[in-house]
């Protein structure tokens, strides 16, 4: 799995790093931050849950 | 899956066949039923706004999430839904605005409401404000926020009973956690309850637009005392985010006005629901693990927003197989959207252990809330300390279980008083 943002689309709204906060976390104005772009399998369902959940659809998940 | 088809807007003389108002029956908990027909018989719906203008109503959850994300679409806030006649705020007239309103509160709103603003002022404005409502920065404030809830609930502990939990539990802890988060300095925090919380029903425009100018006094006065020392906080961030003085002192406006009644709102539409779902009040008290979900749930199914803010069309727009004119408004309806069965099993109900996430109560797109990571922990600290605290809460009364006047002219239901015992 591959995870690519959209840093212009994204609004801070910090989904992605409440349900998913091994793979995203926040800078300081609270834009998107990826922690890890490869994610190990344990974490795939949630990145694909914050991709889903993203109000900005800033989230692209490769498979 | 069905796809009714939207009709086609009404044209000069043809009989309207649409809404005349907002459907206003309901209430937070109980829907009115005509949003469950109208998703049942299209997407969208043609409805009137103010000015005799027809635009749109949408209903349905996907149409919903694609008209709240498409940038062709800005806020319109002069524009209304038609009303039915009942709600407290009438639309603002500029006449009004203009006599009552000093001329920098007048300049700084229209640079820094973001609620109003539309790309790319609206992503500045936006970015100067997100920082402190992160997940993390949240977070770090549990510690506070508890001890706020736990002061109140000793307060309500000691008030005479029965009580109403939205002026003396969930008001004051939504707007003493709103001051923590923006760093109010303390010696402003009573006046900021005073004139937020005791805020007299606005009766009429001029009654409106004078609470507007005091509060204005009272960012300025916060402002002034922020330069002087700032810290890790919202409105701190503004004062270093290189903003001009008229988009600091609005966005400063925007955060200390927006969400504390929101928040203070779901604190009492969650206590009525579960005082009227006792199976569901169970499942919490015998696992308070599963309260964060139980909020995630009362805000899909006590979502205010019959209407969220109006949109208009910047130029024509065909979504799906919505066409929307250009200069033409649209409606979401988070209710109707959150009560979806397309999306949400057996979406009437209450269900404290149902994946609610991807509802829209927190709005979706460019506009969707700022502050609901903040909501989510300072609803699930109230309701958690309220009921475990308080074992043999009931209820005596709720203004809500019966339809009240809309709290603001694009559909927002109100919550009232919702009386408890034990
Ligand atoms: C349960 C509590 C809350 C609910 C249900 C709620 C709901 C919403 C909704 C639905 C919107 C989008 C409106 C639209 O698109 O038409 C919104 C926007 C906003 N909310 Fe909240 N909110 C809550 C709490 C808060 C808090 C605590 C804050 C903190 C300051 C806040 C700040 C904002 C701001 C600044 C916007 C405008 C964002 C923009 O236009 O870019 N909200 N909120």
């Amino acid at each position: 799995m591959r995870i690519e943002v959209d840093h212009d689309a994204c609004v801070g709204a910090g989904q992605c790093a409440l349900v998913a906060g091994e793979v995203f976390d926040q800078d300081d104005e609270g834009f998107v931050v990826v922690l890890d772009d490869t994610p190990p399998t344990g974490s795939h369902q949630a990145a694909r849950r914050a991709a889903s959940l993203c109000p900005a659809r800033a989230i692209r998940v490769r498979e | 899956m069905e796809n009714p088809t939207v009709d086609k807007v009404p044209t000069a003389g043809c009989p309207f066949h649409g809404l005349e108002a907002l459907p206003a029956d309901g209430t937070l908990l109980h829907p009115s039923p005509a949003l469950a027909e109208l998703r049942s018989s299209a997407r969208a719906t043609p409805l009137k706004y103010t000015g005799d203008h027809v635009g749109w109503f949408v209903t349905d959850y996907e149409l919903a999430k694609r008209v709240l994300e498409d940038s062709r679409l800005g806020i319109h806030s002069e524009r209304v839904p038609a009303s039915s006649g009942e709600s407290t705020n009438a639309e603002l007239d500029d006449d009004v605005v203009a006599s009552l309103l000093d001329a920098d509160a007048i300049e700084s709103l229209a640079v820094s409401n973001v609620l109003n603003l539309n790309s790319p002022q609206h992503e500045k404005m936006r970015r100067a404000m997100t920082g402190r409502f992160m997940v993390k920065a949240v977070r770090g404030r549990e510690p506070a926020i508890r001890e706020i809830v736990q002061r109140q609930l000793q307060r309500l502990q000691g008030h005479d009973r029965p009580v109403d939990i939205t002026t003396e539990y969930a008001l004051p802890i939504s707007a003493h956690v709103h001051c923590l988060a923006l760093g109010v300095p303390d010696g402003l925090i009573d006046s900021y309850v005073r004139i937020y919380n005791d805020e007299p029903e606005a009766a009429d425009q001029t009654d409106f637009v004078r609470a507007v100018q005091e509060q204005f006094d009272l960012v300025r006065t916060v402002l002034e005392e922020k330069r002087r020392d700032l810290s890790g906080d919202a409105l701190s961030d503004l004062l270093r985010a290189g903003l001009t003085d008229r988009e600091t002192e609005g966005a400063a406006w925007i955060l200390m006005s927006v969400g504390r009644d929101n928040v203070a709102r779901m604190i009492s539409t969650m206590t009525v629901a579960l005082l009227e779902n006792p199976e569901q009040l169970a499942i919490l008290r015998d696992d308070p693990t599963l309260v964060p979900g139980a909020v995630e749930e009362i805000v899909r199914y006590g979502s205010p927003f019959v209407g969220l803010f109006v949109r208009t069309a910047i130029e024509d727009a065909d979504i799906d197989d919505l066409h929307i004119d250009a200069g033409q408004s649209v409606t979401v309806s988070a209710v109707a959207a959150n009560r979806d069965p397309k999306r949400f099993e057996h979406p009437d109900d209450f269900d404290v252990t149902r994946d609610a996430f991807g509802h829209l109560g927190f709005g979706f797109g460019a506009h969707s809330c700022v502050g609901q990571q903040l909501a989510r922990v300072e609803i699930r600290l109230a309701i958690e300390a309220l009921i475990l605290g308080i074992p043999s809460l009931r209820l005596v009364s709720a203004a809500q279980l019966e339809p009240m006047p809309f709290a603001h002219p694009v559909g927002m239901h109100d919550t009232g008083s919702v009386v408890v015992e034990w």
